[in-house]
Formats: structure tokens, sequence, C-alpha cells
């Protein structure tokens, strides 16, 4: 009987690596409600919650990827009510193409992360400005100017993310 | 073929997943406004309530810490201009008790900080970390030290939000100083790199305004009080019809560095109070 695999171990390493990534995540939500509001204010700032649902993305299959999207991307309209939905078609887009591109493409690379982490931050602006009826001349000085500004900070705190926690999110880093 | 633990096709559910989430974006971007409204409200006032006075406390403290210097300068400015107004007051009381005039209706208000989302939809419609709990009502306008703001567009007991003068849907019937030219402001995209404005329509060809006029809130309507500052003709636009002239306004306020605000809570100017001996309920 004692070498039999009765798969405590695996499921017992399943649920610390789940803690582990729940804390990571609980630290980025203090940081989006608390510490950055509390510091400061204004455009180009990082999106904690954003760069939340892309390191839940690229652990997940697409379809929950999309399904935590979905949630992040209600959120958000719930706090910031421009255009209901606007920002859920935009999330659930972000996190599918996220899982998907991770499944499909990415390598396991700090600069490909902070890559994803970049253009996910601009192309999710882009398409809320787009579903929420933003003339095309607003349109463009945001997504050649402040949204490309939100992609790079929201990189640089990723990046730093990955490096302090990527044993906790199981990231290898080549 | 990627399968899950139950042997399923995998892809066939992620698609099927990702098919349903989107359907569901669609169908909250379709329904109408006055459903998503109550939709949000009641989801800030249950589920995201923790965040919201989260980020409604992290504000404050944000105000204490950083702002401190700025808000004793504007206090004692402030105290200044209140002295120097004090003859003039009392010479005004004086004049309205020699023709019997009842006194002017306060008009009070009450004070938030308002709570950015790093999102580019921000400034059109903001959040504030006071609600029903502290008197505020919809369509309660909505103001800075430097002029108009918006009104709320939504209240909940401990947060609401704001439609400020950046949305699409907003309008304000609008005056100038002299009382001589009345118009209706509305928002544009011209500035440049696609600034929002607001557009100054519905003047008449007879009329007209110099660059630079102040434009404030006419009082009709019902929802903002005469006399609030809105902003400064800045140019003239084109009227492709040629019925109306039409001029481009810089609003005073920026909704995107807005951080503290007033809510004006009735009564306003434009309630009107019983008559003297009325004694209908």
């Amino acid at each position: 009987m004692s070498h039999l695999w009765t798969g405590e171990g695996p499921i017992r390493r399943r649920r610390s690596d789940r803690a582990q990534v729940a804390l990571v995540i609980v630290i980025l939500l203090l940081l989006e409600f608390y510490l950055r509001p509390s510091l400061v204010e204004g455009k180009g700032m990082p999106d904690f919650l954003l760069l939340s649902l892309l390191l839940l993305a690229i652990r997940n299959s697409p379809g929950t990827a999309a399904l935590i999207g979905f949630i992040v991307g209600l959120v958000m309209d719930v706090l910031t009510p421009a255009r209901f939905g606007a920002n859920i078609l935009a999330h659930v887009l972000i996190g599918y193409g996220a899982a998907l591109g991770r499944a499909v493409v990415f390598a396991d690379h700090l600069v490909v992360n902070a890559g994803l982490f970049f253009i996910g931050a601009w192309v999710r602006n882009i398409l809320v400005l787009l579903l929420s009826g933003t003339s095309l001349a607003r349109l463009g000085a945001e997504a050649l100017m402040w949204a490309p500004l939100q992609g790079l900070s929201t990189a640089l705190v990723g990046v730093a993310v990955v490096i302090l926690f990527r044993d906790w999110l199981a990231i290898r880093i080549e | 073929m990627r399968r899950d633990a139950a042997g399923r096709d995998a892809v066939r559910g992620d698609v099927t997943l990702f098919a349903v989430c989107v359907g569901l974006a669609l169908v909250a971007l379709a329904l109408p406004r006055t459903w998503t409204t109550a939709l949000t409200a009641t989801i800030r006032r249950t589920a995201l309530r923790p965040a919201v006075m989260l980020q409604a406390r992290a504000a404050e403290d944000r105000s204490a810490r950083f702002r401190l210097d700025r808000i004793q300068a504007s206090r004692d400015s402030m105290s200044l201009v209140l002295q120097e107004d004090a003859l003039m007051r009392r010479e005004n009381d004086q004049l309205r008790s020699l023709i019997n005039l009842r006194a002017r209706l306060p008009r009070p208000f009450v004070a938030g900080e308002v709570i950015h989302r790093p999102l580019p939809t921000d400034p059109r419609t903001l959040l504030v970390g006071i609600g029903t709990g502290q008197g505020l009502a919809q369509f309660d306008p909505v103001v800075t030290a430097d002029g108009l703001l918006g009104y709320v567009w939504s209240a909940g007991p401990a947060s609401s939000a704001i439609l400020t003068w950046a949305h699409p849907e907003f309008r304000a019937s609008s005056v100038t100083g002299d009382g001589r030219v009345l118009g209706m402001l509305a928002p544009i995209s011209a500035g440049e790199g696609g600034a929002t404005l607001l557009a100054l329509r519905g003047v008449a060809l007879r009329d007209s305004l110099p660059l630079g006029a102040t434009v404030f809130t006419s009082g009709l309507g019902g929802v903002y009080p005469r006399g609030i500052p809105v902003g400064r003709v800045i140019s003239v636009a084109r009227d492709s019809l040629g019925y109306e002239r039409i001029y481009r306004v810089a609003p005073f306020v920026n909704p995107g560095d807005a951080l503290h605000v007033l809510v004006l809570t009735t009564p306003r100017d434009s309630t009107f109070l019983p008559m003297p001996g009325d004694s209908t309920p």
C-alpha cells in the first residue's frame, strides 16, 4: 500500500498554488482600489485590474479567461458607467485573446510577457473608446498618446509583478 | 484534440463559454439606459460597496496628504474675501428689510471626493464617495470651485455617478453675464487632437458674442440654478444651414482633473417659497 499513489500530494500542491495566485490577485486589487488612488491620479496610470485579468488569462484556458474578462469588465462598467457593456465586451475579447495567444504563440519570456501587458492595455483602451461611441479625432489622440502611455506603465508594473512572484505564478522566465 | 478532466472536448467548451460571454456583453450594450443605470447602482451598493468605500477612503487620504497646503491657501483667501464682503452684505440685508424682501434662499451643498478610474472614458462620468445618505438626489447639479461640472446621474446610499459636461448626453441652458444672449450648451469634439469642448447653440443671428465672454447657466430647465459659470467663448463655428450662430466654449472645469466637488442639493433658486400666510400643506 505504501507505494500506491493516492494523489494527495499534487492536489495539495494545486491548492497551495491557487492560494498563492489568489494572494497575488488580492495584492493587485488592493493596489488598484486603495494604494494608487491614495497616492496619484491621472491618465496613463497602470491598470491593476487589467493586469490581474492578463495574469489569470495566461494561466487558464481561453474560455475561463473570457469568463474572468466578463467579470472584470462588469466591475469596470459599474465603476465607470460611460457606456454599459463596452468594458465587458472589451475585456472578454482581451481575456480570450491573451489565453489563446499564450496557448498558441507566446513563449515564457519576460519581454513577451511585457509585450502582452502593453498590447493588452493599448487594445483594451481602443476597444472601449470605439464601443463607447468616441469620435475618430479623439480616438486618434487616445490611441497614439494616452493608451500607449498606460500600456507602458501597466507593462512595467506587470514585469515587476512577474519577477517578484514568478514562483507563485508558475511563470518560467527564459 | 485537447480534452478536459472529464474527457470532453475542451476547445469546444472554451468557444462556447466565449460565445456566451460575448453574447451577454452585446445584450448589455443593447440594454436601455434606465435599466443599466438601475443595474449599475444596485451592484455598486451591494457587491462592489467595499471597493467603492475603499476608493473613497483613498481619495480622502490623498487630499489630506497632498492637498492640505492648497486647501489652507484657498481657505485663507476665502476668509479675506468674506471679510471684504461683510459690509456689502450688511447693506444688502438693510435694503432688503427696507422693502420687506425675504432673504435669499440658501444654497445647501454636500462636498465629496472624486474617485477616478484609469480608463479613457473616465472624464465622461465620475464616481463620488457621497450619496443619498448625505442628502444627494438624482439631477442635483455638481460644481467645483471653478464652475459647472455636471449633474448627479444616479445616486446610491454611499456613492453616486456624475454625468459631466463631456458626456454626449449633457445639455445645459445658458446665458451670458449681461443676460442678453441665451443658448443651449452641448459637448462637441473640436479642439486640438479631438479634445471635447462645449458648443453654444441656438443663438439668434441678430445676437453676437465677443471672444472671451463668460457663459453661465440660465436657470431654465430646473436642473441647474442660474448663475453658475460654465466657460468662456473661444471661437465661432459655422452653422451649415445658416439658421443660428454657434460658439465654441472652453469649460472652466476639466472633469479629468476634478478631485473635490460640491453637489448643490435642494432647495434651489427655482424652488418657490410658500406665500406668507399661505396655510395650505
